[in-house]
C-alpha cells in the first residue's frame, strides 16, 4: 500500500512554498505565481491484479516551472503537491497493491513486486491570452511514465499529453491554475484508461501470466462484460 | 429648448430600435420521455473543440434555470458528477454519441454509478457566446473648461448552443434544442458615453432552460407526434 509521508510531505511543502516565495523576493515587480492545488477524484475502473512499486522521483515532488514572458512578467507555477494529488489515488487505483519505494533495482524482501511505476514531467507549457479577444488560457503538459522489471529493466516509456482550457474569468493566475488541473486530470484520463494498451505492457503482463490479450483494466474489462467473462482479473498463474 | 428636445429624441430612436435582441429556439424531440420523480438531471458542456465550449457560468445558469422554481427539476452539480464519472466525461474520454455512451455503460461499475448519482438525464451543451461585429467609434476629451466624449460605438453577440438530451437509462437520443440570439448593443456618447446593451447569453439561457424544462416534462415530441399521425393515417 502507499505510504503517506505527512512530515516529508509537510517539509517538501515548505520548501515548495521557501522556493516560491524567493523566486517572488528575487523577481521582485511584475512576478505572477500560481500554486496548483486541488483534490482528484479516484478513477472508476479495474485494478490490473499487480502488486507494483511506486517510485515518485523528488523532482515531481517539488516541480516548479518558471518562465519570464517578456513585456509580461516572471510566472512561477508550483505543480509539485498537484502532481502527488493526483497520481497517488490514480496508481492506488489502477493496481491491485502498491508500496512506494526508493529505487531501482529493487532490493531485499521487495523483489516480491510485479514492477516498479516512477512518473515525471518533462514538459510543461503554457499560453496566457494578451489580447483582449483571447478568451481562454491553455496548459499542455507531459508526463512520462517509465515501467520497470524489479531488476531495473525498462519495460516502458510512456510519454502522456495532457491539455486544458479555461476561460479568463476573474485573474490570470486563477485561469492558469483551473487550465493546470484540466490539463493533470486529462493526463490522468489516459493514464488509467490507456496503460492496458500499450503493447509493451500486454506483452509484459503476457510474460507474468496475466494472459494475452490483457485480462484486466479498463479496456478489457469492457471487452470482458460483453463476453460474458466473469473471472476477468484473476491472474491465470 | 424645444428645438434641443426633439433633435435629442430624433437621436435616440434610431438608437434605440439599433438596439435589441433576435431570438430563434428550434426544439426537436424524438420520444414521448418525460422526467419522473426521484430522477436527476446532469448539465454538462461539450469540451473536445479546440475553438470553443459552453461557458462554465451559462452551464451553471442553464442548472440554476432548471432547478429553479416550485416546479423545478432535480439537477445534479455537473462538477460532481464529473468526479464520481472520473474518467469517463473529461474531454478525451466522454461519449460523443449513443453507441459510446452503451459501451461506456458495459464498463464495471459505470453503471452502478450512474444509478447511485440517480441522474437519467445527461443535457450535453454545445456552443459559446461570440462577437460576431463592431463598429463605430468615441472619442473623448478634456481641457481647462471640462471633458466629454463624442461618436459612436456599436457591437453584436451571438450566442448559438445546442443542447442535446441523452437518456442514460434507455441509452439514446431524446433530441435537441437550438437555440441563436442575437444582441446588437450601442453606446452613442454625446458629453457622456450612454451604454444601451443587450446580453444575448442570458437570453439564450432563459430561452434554453424554459425549452429544456417543457422538453422534459411535457410526453409529446415532433417526431412522436409524426409517427401518431401516420399510424393513425
Amino acid at each position: 500500500m502507499i505510504r503517506l509521508m505527512p512530515l516529508m510531505l509537510q517539509a517538501r511543502s515548505r520548501r515548495l512554498w521557501s522556493a516560491v516565495i524567493a523566486g517572488a523576493c528575487l523577481s521582485g515587480c511584475g512576478s505572477t505565481q500560481v500554486i496548483v492545488e486541488s483534490t482528484f477524484p479516484v478513477p472508476l475502473i479495474e485494478p490490473l491484479p499487480l502488486r507494483m512499486g511506486l517510485l515518485i522521483p523528488d523532482e515531481l515532488y517539488n516541480f516548479i516551472y518558471t518562465e519570464d514572458i517578456p513585456d509580461q512578467s516572471l510566472w512561477t507555477i508550483a505543480l509539485g503537491d498537484a502532481n502527488v494529488a493526483m497520481l497517488e489515488p490514480l496508481f492506488k487505483r489502477m493496481f491491485l497493491e502498491v508500496t512506494e519505494v526508493e529505487g531501482v533495482p529493487l532490493a531485499g524482501g521487495a523483489v516480491a513486486l510485479d514492477g516498479v511505476i516512477e512518473p515525471k514531467l518533462e514538459k510543461f507549457e503554457f499560453d496566457v491570452p494578451i489580447g483582449e479577444r483571447d478568451e481562454f488560457v491553455e496548459v499542455w503538459m507531459q508526463y512520462q511514465i517509465t515501467i520497470y522489471e524489479p531488476d531495473g529493466a525498462t519495460v516502458l516509456q510512456w510519454p502522456v499529453s495532457g491539455y486544458g482550457k479555461s476561460e479568463l474569468l476573474r485573474d490570470q493566475e486563477d485561469a492558469v491554475q483551473r487550465a493546470a488541473i484540466v490539463a493533470m486530470r486529462e493526463a490522468g484520463a489516459t493514464i488509467s484508461t490507456k496503460f492496458s494498451e500499450q503493447p509493451q505492457i500486454k506483452e509484459w503482463l503476457g510474460g507474468k501470466g496475466y494472459g494475452t490479450p490483457v485480462t484486466a483494466g479498463p479496456q478489457a474489462a469492457a471487452a470482458d462484460s460483453s463476453s460474458g467473462d466473469s473471472a476477468s482479473t484473476a491472474p491465470s498463474q | 429648448m424645444t428645438a434641443w428636445r426633439n433633435s435629442i429624441i430624433a437621436l435616440a430612436l434610431p438608437l434605440l430600435c439599433a438596439c435589441g435582441i433576435t431570438a430563434r429556439m428550434e426544439p426537436y424531440k424524438e420520444t414521448d420521455a418525460v422526467i419522473a420523480a426521484g430522477e436527476h438531471i446532469v448539465v454538462l458542456a461539450r469540451k473536445q473543440h479546440a475553438t470553443h465550449e459552453a461557458e462554465e457560468d451559462f452551464v451553471q445558469c442553464i442548472s440554476d434555470g432548471l432547478a429553479k422554481g416550485s416546479d423545478g427539476l432535480d439537477v445534479h452539480s455537473s462538477k460532481e458528477f464529473e468526479d464520481k464519472m472520473y474518467p469517463w466525461f473529461e474531454p478525451s474520454t466522454a461519449p460523443l454519441s449513443t453507441e459510446d455512451l452503451s459501451t461506456l455503460l458495459e464498463r464495471p461499475g459505470v453503471l452502478d454509478q450512474v444509478k447511485e448519482t440517480g441522474v437519467r438525464y445527461v443535457v450535453w451543451l454545445d456552443g459559446s457566446t461570440d462577437r460576431v461585429a463592431s463598429g463605430g467609434g468615441i472619442t473623448c476629451a478634456a481641457g481647462v473648461g471640462g471633458a466629454g466624449c463624442m461618436g459612436l460605438a456599436w457591437w453584436e453577440d451571438d450566442s448559438r448552443y445546442d443542447a442535446t438530451v441523452w437518456d442514460i437509462q434507455d441509452v439514446e437520443s431524446e433530441g435537441t434544442i437550438h437555440a441563436d440570439v442575437k444582441g446588437r448593443s450601442v453606446m452613442p456618447a454625446i458629453i457622456i458615453p450612454i451604454p444601451l446593451v443587450t446580453h444575448p447569453q442570458a437570453h439564450a439561457c432563459r430561452g434554453l432552460a424554459d425549452q429544456l424544462r417543457q422538453f422534459l416534462t411535457t410526453p409529446g415530441g415532433y417526431e412522436a407526434e409524426r409517427r401518431r399521425n401516420r399510424d393513425v393515417g
